[in-house]
């Protein structure tokens, strides 16, 4: 049975505003976030503090080219 | 068999929707009558029950209470004995099957319904599906254009240029051409001891790392074979397609094909992204190669995956990639970059692929590849182009270097004409982009229109040649941000169909984002951003100012300037050299790939 973390294509992509004092602030909160949401490690795509936060896009790779993807095994067929 | 059906408007403004379903049952041949909005259920039900129905058909958008009033509602219908004559259905936004059955309709329709869906409901048939394919036919950039000069002065410039080249060229070879001619060879062989012969003297002529990799499978880092399993898996994933209607990205025929690329270096990855982008639309793809493979004398051979930036360009890979598309999808592949020009182009049209990228110029200048090098090879290769019945598309991306748009153009029409005397058919790809050059000058300090429109206008009075502008649409505009980034995209998109070119490149919505391969839904965000402006635009037009004719005459005197000293010069090598088409204070230097290999 494949989860549905195996089934993403490719990524997941975050959009969210934190609120924060400052860029850095936001940036180390946006790292906090992949982890508390278990991703492990997610990249800072994009990222505007404004004042009171920022607005982010993160990204989260599943599957990187020449790997494995599970959603392709026949035996995971939907 | 035509049915009686009263359409109810149960809402006490709103009717569109069901004007638009009750057109649709005209149509197909059913008998409609449409009440008015602001009836009550009280009126609603004594018409349903007095009248012969075979449908009563409700539409209501829901809000709140909205739901306990339809439920009342039917229970009136039922009261006053409508459901023993009529089925009882319900339309609008959020219904789905589940809520109408709740709410006590016979059936619900929401807003992912088709309409085939409803017409099959209410003529008791079933939905005739739309099969898997995508219902379109290939089309062939090329076929509206005869290639006929209409500046005389340059198109007599370029007569010139051209036939120097071509001479300079035609006792020259290089390790590159040789290659090609050798797996031409290799290709057609049945002889198995003299295609071991073959591979030798083709090996002979490549790098190391190249001959390791074919003869030992010791790759390049990060490359490896990809597995007979996951071909298998690939082709499961292939037949799982759902019936479905694809989208038209287009709004008119006038409006230019879409193509993006593929490159993540895995052509698995590639192929299940291309194959969602087909269903959105995209009516072509561009393998784009990883740039080492540029430095190297020689291709790799197999299916092979990369877990780095670009796909490599073996003839298994791209054939694989072409017999995975549908047959409609048109395929081009990266052929100017380094030493496999000619290669690549005779891999291209073995495997199937429909166009190649070639470049002469810009190869040699932002692309790394000798002038003198990618002169031999690139005659080889458009050679091999019109061999092969596919025309070349040609990209201006040097003037990402900061090469201003003049000399860029004037490259391009260079390898138009060469591409004419050796029976090709060419397709110049000016960049709609904010380069350097642009930047520096302020040419875009009003607006992003006039210049890149300006560069179309140039173009087509100089020569009737078919125009994709990319590569892609919008460079330099687009940021890491998503909707910034498909609306710069849309606008690009946008003006190139105000100017009526034939295809565009397009970026995904993460293009900007460098430190990772572009993913799937990035690439649907622009499909989506472009597909709605091209609904907006329609067969209107983004209106330039008159700047745009002054910089339309700018760039025609440029180009006639540039052309002039280009065909002062002993040939189009000397003239690359001499920097007369991009030079050191533009940021193009001659590239250095293959330097002294020409024999």
């Amino acid at each position: 049975m494949t989860t549905a973390m195996e089934r993403v294509m490719d990524a997941i992509d975050i959009e969210t505003y934190l609120v924060c004092n400052d860029a850095n602030e936001g940036k180390k909160l946006a790292l906090q976030l992949g982890q508390e949401m278990n991703l492990g490690e997610i990249d800072i795509m994009y990222q505007e503090f404004d004042g009171y936060g920022v607005r982010l896009r993160l990204r989260k790779y599943i599957y990187k080219p020449g790997t494995m993807y599970k959603y392709l095994t026949p035996e995971e067929k939907a | 068999m035509s049915k009686r059906i009263l359409c109810v408007p149960f809402d006490p403004v709103h009717d569109v929707g069901i004007k638009i379903i009750k057109n649709e049952l005209d149509k197909n041949g059913h008998h409609t009558e449409l009440l008015s909005p602001d009836l009550s259920p009280e009126v609603i039900v004594k018409i349903a029950s007095k009248g012969n129905y075979d449908f009563i058909l409700v539409s209501r958008t829901l809000g709140y209470g909205v739901a306990e009033m339809l439920a009342r509602f039917v229970d009136m219908l039922d009261a006053a004995g409508v459901r023993e004559k009529s089925k009882i259905v319900i339309g609008g936004k959020p219904i789905t099957p589940e809520l109408a059955a709740e709410l006590g309709f016979d059936k619900g329709f929401g807003e992912h319904s088709s309409l085939e869906e409803l017409l099959a409901y209410i003529e008791g048939r079933e939905v005739k599906q739309a099969g898997t394919g995508l219902h379109r036919t290939k089309k062939d950039i090329t076929s509206k254009y005869d290639y006929r000069f209409k500046h005389t002065e340059i198109g007599s410039l370029l007569d010139s240029i051209a036939n120097k080249l071509i001479t300079f060229t035609a006792d020259k070879t290089s390790p590159g051409v040789e290659r090609a001619k050798i797996r031409a060879e290799i290709f057609t062989t049945q002889d198995e001891a003299k295609k071991k012969v073959l591979l030798s003297d083709y090996y002979s002529l490549c790098d190391e790392v190249i001959v390791e990799g074919n003869t030992k499978k010791n790759f390049v880092k990060g490359v490896r074979e990809v597995t007979a399993q996951e071909i298998i898996n690939l082709n499961s994933f292939l037949g799982r397609s759902q019936p479905l209607n694809p989208y038209k990205i287009q709004y008119n025929e006038k409006q230019p094909l879409l193509f993006k690329f593929l490159g993540s270096g895995c052509p698995i990855m590639d192929i299940t992204h291309a194959k969602v982008c087909e269903r959105y639309g995209i009516d072509g793809f561009l393998i784009i190669n990883p740039s080492w493979e540029a430095r190297y004398e020689g291709l790799l051979q197999g299916c092979l995956t990369h877990e780095n930036d670009g796909t490599i360009t073996s003839f298994e890979n791209i054939k694989l990639m072409r017999e995975s598309l549908d047959e409609s999808t048109l395929l081009t592949v990266r052929a100017h970059r380094g030493l496999n020009t000619p290669e690549t182009v005779l891999l291209a049209g073995k495997a199937g692929a429909d166009l190649a990228k070639i470049n002469l110029v810009y190869g040699s200048l932002g692309a790394g590849t000798d002038p003198v090098r990618l002169a031999v090879d690139g005659v080889e290769a458009i050679k091999l182009a019109a061999r092969y019945n596919m025309p070349f598309d040609i990209p201006g991306n040097d003037e990402l270097s900061g090469v201003p748009a003049w000399k860029t153009l004037a490259g391009l029409l260079i390898n138009v004409m060469v591409g004419i005397k050796l029976g090709a058919k060419p397709i110049l790809k000016p960049l709609f982009c904010y380069g350097p050059h642009i930047v520096i000058n302020g040419m875009m300090k009003q607006n992003f229109i006039d210049y890149n429109a300006a560069k179309v206008y140039a173009l087509r009075e100089i020569v009737n040649a078919p125009i994709w502008p990319g590569e892609p649409i919008a460079f330099m505009t687009q940021s890491e941000e998503r909707v910034q980034s498909a609306n710069a995209t849309s606008y690009h998109a946008s003006l190139a169909a105000s100017t009526g070119v034939d295809a565009i490149t397009v970026a995904s919505t993460d293009e900007a984002y460098s430190r990772g391969p572009i993913c799937i839904t990035s690439r649907i965000d622009s499909i989506r951003a472009i597909s709605d402006a091209f609904r907006f635009v329609g067969d209107a037009k983004f209106a330039t100012t008159s700047q745009a004719d002054y910089f339309t005459e700018d760039l025609i005197n440029k180009i006639t300037s540039t052309l002039r000293e280009v065909d002062s010069k002993e040939n189009l090598t000397a003239a690359i050299y001499d920097g007369l088409l991009g030079n050191k204070e533009d940021g193009a230097y001659p590239g250095k790939f293959g330097y002294g290999t020409v024999n």
